[in-house]
């Protein structure tokens, strides 16, 4: 799933919302990704925190699905940070 | 033909084999997340896992405990239906199933199958 913003433009991003999935195994990143999305507005950025490396190929699947944009990912020091905006 | 796409897992592992319990619920709940109706089919030894209490000890390596995942089907959404005869033949009553399981026979299941998008045994 290609990201669609560059990551110097992603680093620059203020989610509207992070969600802190560390520690949890598929298809619990995914899940908390559905519960986070509802909670920001149409536009806004939600931010997913994951320890599983599959989470971010999961969620850009997901996005694609579900009608959001998969922004792209960062990584950060044992974990990865998965940025989607919600679409609608 | 509706435009609501449906999956139906048929599940017919117990906890005996907790890798093959336990991944139709994860596809199950993906599948709630993406927007799409799920229904579980317990048949065989699958209907272990809906008798109330016993998920409590299944969890498989790599994988959320099976409690906290039927959890979460159940808060999205999903539908459990179980063989009536299977359960029958286990002494296993409807009052000892767990909340949300459907007691129901084979044309429901044929029903259900029919008007899926696609369905997958486990």
């Amino acid at each position: 799933m290609p990201a669609t913003i560059t990551p110097s433009e992603l680093e620059a991003i203020t989610a509207a919302k992070v969600v802190d999935a560390r520690g949890s195994a598929c298809p619990g990143p995914l899940l908390e990704a559905k519960k986070g999305i509802g909670s920001v507005s149409v536009g806004s950025v939600l931010e997913i925190w994951s320890s599983d490396p599959v989470t971010k190929s999961d969620i850009g699947a997901w996005s694609t699905k579900v009608g959001h944009e998969f922004l792209g990912v960062l990584g950060g020091e044992g974990y990865e940070r998965v940025f989607v905006r919600r679409r609608k | 033909m509706s435009d609501t796409e449906k999956l139906v897992f048929m599940v017919l592992h117990g906890p005996d084999h907790p890798e093959h319990a336990t991944i139709p619920f994860v596809m199950g709940c993906a599948a709630l997340a993406s927007d799409v109706q799920v229904v579980l089919g317990f048949q065989a030894d699958g209907v272990e896992l809906v008798r109330a209490g016993v998920v409590d000890s299944v969890h498989a390596a790599g994988f959320p405990p099976l409690a906290k995942l039927m959890g979460d089907f159940r808060e999205l959404g999903g539908t459990m239906l179980v063989c009536g005869p299977c359960i029958n033949s286990r002494g296993i009553t409807a009052a000892d199933l767990v909340d949300g399981a459907e007691v129901v026979a084979a044309g429901r299941f044929v029903a259900e199958i029919t008007s899926a998008t696609n369905s997958l045994v486990y």
